[in-house]
């Protein structure tokens, strides 16, 4: 724009005043946290009082303790169930949704709706379900005659029980499959009918190709979001009983709460670099992602 | 798509409907359980805490309302939650309209950066933001909370508006330089009208999140004068102990703004999900 560039050292100054309270905020809640974070991980630190330098003291503490090593095996298996499982079913839920079935748009909006639901309420439901004398042990009993059990208070259970509800929140991926698989030509299909293919052979010749892209990324956002799991396990059991349902989040707060500070910056690393772990070695092994993801990024 | 009803095409067909509704089941029930708790006595929920109530208690919302904390922490919760709106609304049309309408170098790489924050578990955070709110005394004040979610909603907020002032065509802002219009008049009068439904987005993504939020909450506040009402619920239940019923009407009436935000906004908050990869 030519008449813009006239004032040159004003249009600096608007831009910076502009810009300035994006950035200070961005500074001060996300760069220097990161630094903050990795640096307290390298001392001993109580909060309060001067941080000394301790080298890898904290890592090798933290991977040397049974409760945190549970933490990081439970947020593995977070990060694949949630890579697998979830998404592999809103992927399913969206290929029959694409179709329009009747109702579709409805199914669509009430399936995200437990996205909005605060964890809080939601987490007291779901303590109430998988009560012994709740409606899980009591259809599961009459149903299939099953003894009822305390799902939450069984470390056997629970890690299990947490994960499984987990299933309300898929609409989530399945809003963003939905959306990519809508846009497939359909001259696509139109072409594979005329050559006689079945339903099946389209799904799986032309939907699930053209979904890849969509794919990779919303199993990066899954299996990043169970690494970063924290707040429907740490309200439904507090990560017990023990420890069979911590995460890297829980013990994070929990060394906080005991005043570890530089532990819990350890562990604060640990979630970082697991994460973007995470999304590295599925870049690594599917690729770049396609055009379709980059519509969807 | 019509399809011959066959054997087989019957058995898909009863297992996708099989599918599709007990997802429905799954989505609603949470909700439905919560609703009919919050109108039973508290002896229906011992003896009977999945049948119909026999008489609907509407005066347990009374009851709720009546409980000393309440009426405060819902009222500290509407505050937080709607100055973090406007404040992450202002910053993120300001700064978006820098990186969306502005050609200056680095701009890019800002915008890289700005929208990584993202990928960053906010929850790996927890030292810093305690010690930084702690020294900088807001330590249990409202403004703690306000100032975190305005900052943990920039990646997303900056994500949504500046795509959707990049779509803005660019004609139009130079018609309004000819006429004369600077660089603040470029953006009062013709980028933010423009943009209001990128930023509508941006905001019920920020309400939701700020609404919902326990962690942050937990962690920065620790009286009633300062804490938020998903903390109410959770730690203030004492006061409810021999009342669940009225427990649960409070957690519905907690509920009731996210879902009336959703009744009117979900076209707003689904298209903004596949406009990228972000969670609200």
């Amino acid at each position: 724009m030519q008449a813009v560039g006239t004032h040159r050292s004003r249009i600096w100054g608007a831009r910076a005043l502009f810009l300035s309270p994006v950035l200070l905020l961005f500074f001060f809640f996300f760069l220097y946290p990161f630094v903050f974070t990795i640096a307290t991980s390298f001392t001993s630190w109580r909060g309060i009082g001067l941080m000394k330098f301790n080298g890898v003291a904290n890592y090798q503490k933290l991977l040397g303790d049974p409760t945190f090593r549970k933490a990081l095996g439970n947020n593995v298996i977070w990060a694949l169930s949630q890579g697998f499982i979830q998404v592999p079913l809103a992927c399913l839920v969206a290929m029959i949704l694409v179709r329009k079935p009747k109702g579709w748009r409805m199914l669509r909006t009430v399936y995200y709706l437990p996205n909005v639901i605060s964890t809080v309420a939601l987490a007291m439901v779901w303590v109430a379900i998988y009560n012994v004398e709740g409606p899980l042990n009591a259809i599961l009993s009459s149903l299939f005659g099953m003894e009822k059990r305390n799902w939450l208070g069984n470390p056997d259970t629970a890690l299990f029980a947490v994960i499984f509800q987990t299933v309300i929140y898929i609409g989530y991926f399945m809003i963003i499959l939905l959306a990519s698989a809508m846009n497939i030509p359909r001259s696509l299909y139109e072409a594979a009918q005329i050559d006689g293919a079945s339903t099946f052979q389209q799904e799986r010749h032309i939907t699930l190709p053209m979904l890849r892209g969509s794919l990779i990324t919303t199993m990066t956002l899954a299996m990043a979001y169970g690494m970063r799991h924290f707040e429907s396990t740490f309200l439904m059991t507090g990560g017990g009983p023990a420890y069979a349902t911590t995460t890297m989040g829980i013990d994070l707060y929990l060394r906080m709460d005991a005043l570890r500070y530089s532990e819990a910056s350890t562990a604060g690393v640990f979630l970082i670099v697991m994460g973007t772990l995470v999304i590295t070695l599925l870049r690594k092994i599917f690729g770049s992602s396609d055009p379709m993801s980059e519509m969807a990024q | 798509m019509k399809q011959r009803i066959t054997g087989v095409g019957l058995v898909f067909n009863s297992v996708k409907w099989l599918l599709l509704l007990s997802l429905l089941a799954v989505a609603l029930l949470p909700l439905f359980w919560l609703l009919v708790s919050s109108l039973r006595t508290n002896l229906e929920l011992q003896t009977n805490p999945f049948g119909w109530p026999e008489k609907l208690q509407w005066e347990n919302y009374a009851k709720a309302l009546s409980m000393a904390s309440l009426p405060r922490l819902l009222l500290n919760s509407v505050v937080v939650a709607s100055c973090a709106v406007i404040l992450n609304s202002a910053v993120t049309a300001m700064g978006a309209f820098i990186l969306a309408r502005e050609r200056f170098k680095g701009r890019d790489v800002l915008y890289t950066l700005l929208t990584a924050g993202v990928l960053v578990p906010v929850i790996s955070f927890m030292v810093p933001y305690f010690s930084f709110i702690t020294k900088t005394g807001l330590y249990n004040t409202l403004f703690a909370l306000i100032l975190v979610y305005t900052a943990v909603n920039i990646p997303v907020s900056t994500f949504l508006v500046t795509a959707f002032m990049k779509s803005i065509p660019r004609e139009l802002e130079e018609a309004s330089v000819i006429d004369g219009c600077g660089f603040l008049k470029r953006f009062t009068v013709i980028i933010l009208p423009l943009s209001r439904s990128g930023l509508v987005t941006a905001a019920t993504f920020c309400f939701i999140y700020s609404w919902n939020e326990f962690l942050m909450a937990m962690l920065l506040t620790s009286s009633i004068e300062s804490r938020t009402i998903q903390l109410g619920i959770k730690f203030f239940s004492s006061q409810f102990i021999t009342d669940y019923s009225s427990m649960y009407a409070a957690v519905i009436i907690t509920i009731i703004p996210s879902i009336i935000a959703y009744i009117f906004l979900h076209d707003k908050i689904i298209g903004g999900l596949t406009a990228g990869g972000v969670k609200g």
